[in-house]
């Protein structure tokens, strides 16, 4: 009976944390507002930390523990609103584990555990599809188009040439390799393309509104793209499932970092001469809000816990995470701008950066009451 | 992470289990199935069957009357009574045992282990809470109910309110000033006094829905014994903290089931009424599902802590704030479902349930109307949500203490500092 972290995961948790206060403190991370990727952070994290590596298993070149680890990582580095592709890497990660063939594996992942390689999931949209863009399609190529294959051959050697366009690729200009989903002829599949192959154009990152995570969009025209696994469709929603519960970790982190600034400051700031903490106007509202992160805290860690267990109530508990997580991430990052008062409304100032990672998290595979509604469906309410 | 429970409980959970179905009556669908008459004398027997087999006090020492195990074995009681929608106990067992008995196991005198504990359990003492006053409600250490020691005896006048069950009681422990010379918080002595005298009268207090739960309590020149203090004279103010520490223990993993079930039966309510499809229901029927599991996933968080030996902080006021919140928003949902039928609901009530109606209860237009009435005391009793976000905004999150105006000794609060200046 133990529904807590341990010792071991509370360690990693403490030197992760002063890793990112360390290396990438707020006024790095609005250094980098551009394309919001630090090259030296990312070789850190996966040459010392190896955090890529941390819920793969060991046949696979993984260490071998578990997606609750990855969750404390993903965590962590929400926190600081860190400028490295993690989370993207990650999911795309669990999806060539769970889905691809054993070449497929020993194949791609060597490069992508170590981070010499960078791979991002497109799996935006509600169902894993980009909201709006219509499915991308895959034809089978037959002898391979005429610009030949893009990547070495082997196990991943493009037997499809994918068409359609994505709009909200989460850091694809930094990505080497995309996993996208898309619809063949005999139903849907998830598809390996590089992102250098001919007839793929990445655009962007343009005009993101979460500038410490921006979208690219994604065009892709008969690009050469090999399909993962060679079993039946893929299961899309296990691998979203994964990826709710760890935006959840990363959004109750990120929502405390808000709290966290809120409560720091209205210790601090003096008006009718008492700190504006010891009004209950602020100090309720704060505390309001330490309930929900509790809340939010103990559903991300039950959901880490089921998707590392590879638990099927998995199901219901990211979509409750997911859901948790979201409003509570926003209600404390529009919180934190408000006992800020006007400073908190500034460019310079960093609360914003949390707001618009909150809302687009929020939208990230659908928005809250949607993934009420398909809880409801799944538990049978 | 981890929630299985260890083996040593998986197989007292087997014997509660065999238990209940050994003693519980053919065909039981729990106490809300009863009529009112059958329910009385269930009550008794079943308290009566629970004391002979030590159900009642699963994690006390053997020495006390206890069951002599520990406290996941009594946590493993209160979940299988609970999914058995079997009483644990009768109300007043929750001062007596939950509150008062556990509070003498950690602060109490040998003298007085040995003296109360196996009369609680037997029953002959039944207890209530002398807490709240007419004028010391979230100010709990305002208390003005006032006890001198006379020779051997305590003399004890003054009133409390808001005693729940106190009609039912023959002993209440009562916060006390015996100092008013000294800072609010130092001069209150925790009492035990009996009832059963002259000087103590109880007269019943009809709540919002129309149910006599609570009571006033007028002492005037009450009297107890010099020994019945528990923790020291004049520091009261701990053991009444001591106690209040207790007061959310097994709730949270028992919370979660109650209302799980109690959830069950408004979906079934919804999809009578052909409402469970509908959008807003819809969404705020699954946001109270995702609420309902997120007490389960604390409550597992909470066990974990618990059986470290930490004992809930600041975590019981998150804890009674995501309960009571929760369970207005549900009910007023509930009201919603009714539809036209809230304005003259039909059926039986909710019995008088504080909480969710008890298994077995008809799910009636009316069980759920007063269900929606009870739901207004949640944020009330047992420290309202202010003083929990008070309690959480200081103690958690270390925001600094609003300005004091009653620091000094008790006598002179609210007295001008100085004179007041004359006119002219």
């Amino acid at each position: 009976m133990f529904f807590d972290y341990s010792a071991e995961q509370q360690d990693f948790r403490d030197s992760l944390r002063k890793l990112i206060a360390d290396r990438s403190p707020l006024p790095a991370v609005r250094a980098r507002l551009g394309d919001a990727h630090d090259p030296d952070l990312w070789r850190t994290i996966c040459d010392e930390m190896a955090l890529l590596t941390l819920a793969v298993p060991e046949r696979d070149g993984g260490a071998g523990f578990s997606l609750e680890e990855t969750a404390i990582a993903v965590a962590e580095l929400g926190r600081g609103l860190a400028p490295v592709p993690v989370f993207e890497a990650v999911l795309a990660i669990e999806a060539i584990v769970r889905t691809g063939t054993v070449a497929q594996r020993q194949e791609l992942l060597p490069s992508l555990l170590s981070g010499e390689r960078i791979a991002v999931a497109a799996v935006s949209g509600p169902d894993g599809l980009d909201q709006g863009a219509g499915p991308v399609t895959a034809s089978p190529a037959g002898p391979v188009s005429s610009a030949g294959p893009a990547s070495s051959a082997g196990a991943a050697t493009p037997g499809h040439a994918l068409t359609g366009s994505l709009r909200h690729v989460l850091r694809a200009h930094v990505a080497d390799l995309l996993i996208v989903p898309a619809l063949a002829p005999d139903g849907p599949g998830l598809f390996v393309v590089e992102r250098t192959a001919p007839g793929v154009t990445v655009s962007g990152p343009g005009s993101s509104f979460d500038l410490t995570r921006p979208v690219c969009a994604v065009a892709l025209d008969a690009a050469p793209a090999a399909r993962l696994g060679d079993g039946p469709g893929p299961d899309l929603d296990g691998l979203l499932d994964v990826g709710r519960t760890l935006l959840a970790a990363e959004m109750t982190a990120a929502a405390e970092a808000c709290l966290d600034a809120a409560v720091e400051y209205a210790k601090r700031r003096v008006q009718f001469n008492r700190a504006i903490g010891s009004f209950q106007a602020v100090k309720h509202g704060c505390a309001q809000l330490a309930v929900e992160i509790d809340a939010a805290r103990a559903a991300a860690d039950w959901a880490a816990m089921l998707a590392a267990a590879r638990d099927p109530g998995l199901r219901t508990a990211a979509l409750i995470a997911k859901a948790q997580a979201a409003d509570t991430f926003t209600a404390c990052a529009g919180w934190n701008i408000q006992v800020h008062g006007g400073i908190g409304f500034t460019w310079e100032h960093d609360a914003h950066l949390y707001l618009r990672r909150a809302k687009a998290d929020e939208a990230l595979f659908d928005n809250t009451f949607r993934h009420r509604a398909l809880l409801a469906d799944r538990a049978g309410l | 992470m981890d929630v299985s429970y260890p083996e040593r409980a998986e197989r007292f959970r087997a014997d509660v289990r065999a238990f209940l179905a050994a003693n519980l009556p053919a065909g039981w669908r729990g106490l809300g199935a009863l009529a009112p008459g059958e329910r009385h004398d269930f009550e008794r027997a079943w308290r009566v069957t629970l004391a002979e087999n030590n159900m009642l006090a699963v994690s006390w020492p053997a020495e006390y009357g206890g069951a002599g195990l520990s406290d996941i074995e009594q946590v493993v009681r209160s979940e299988e009574f609970e999914r058995a929608g079997a009483p644990t106990g009768t109300e007043n067992d929750g001062f007596g045992i939950g509150l008062l008995g556990n509070t003498l196991l950690v602060a109490g005198t040998e003298e007085q282990k040995r003296y109360f504990l196996p009369r609680i359990l037997s029953g002959e003492h039944v207890w209530c809470q002398g807490y709240s006053e007419p004028d010391a409600g979230s100010d709990l250490a305002g208390v003005l109910t006032k006890a001198t020691l006379d020779g051997e005896v305590w003399v004890i006048n003054g009133q409390k309110i808001w005693t729940s069950a106190g009609a039912t009681a023959n002993w209440i422990f009562v916060i006390a000033r015996t100092d008013p010379g000294v800072p609010k918080h130092r001069g209150l002595t925790f009492l035990l006094v009996p009832i059963d005298q002259p000087g103590v009268e109880v007269r019943p207090i009809k709540n919002a829905a129309g149910y006599d739960l609570f009571c006033e309590v007028f002492f005037t020149d009450a009297r107890t014994p010099a020994g019945h203090v528990v923790g020291g004279v004049n520091n009261g103010w701990s053991t009444a903290m001591t106690l209040l520490g207790f007061e959310r223990g097994a709730e949270v993993t028992t919370d979660p089931i109650r209302f799980r079930r109690d959830l069950d039966r408004l979906l079934e309510l919804a999809r009578e009424r052909g409402r469970d499809a509908e959008p807003r229901i819809r969404d705020e029927l699954a946001w109270c599902y995702a609420r309902v599991e997120i007490m389960r996933y604390r409550g597992y968080r909470g066990l974990t802590r618990f059986l470290a030996g930490a004992r809930p902080g600041a975590d019981g006021a998150i804890s009674k704030l995501i309960w009571s919140e929760y369970f207005q928003r549900y009910t007023e949902l509930a009201m919603e479902i009714l539809g036209l039928d809230a304005l003259a609901p039909p059926g039986a009530g909710n019995g008088g349930a504080l909480k969710v109606a008890d298994a077995g209860t008809e799910n009636s237009a009316l069980c759920w109307a007063e269900e929606f009435l009870h739901a207004r005391a949640g944020t009330i009793y047992a420290g309202s949500s202010q003083i929990q976000r008070t309690v959480i905004g200081e103690q958690l999150l270390g925001l600094p203490r609003e300005p004091r105006l009653d620091g000094g000794p008790f006598r002179d609060i609210g007295k001008p500092a100085t004179a007041p200046a004359l006119g002219g």
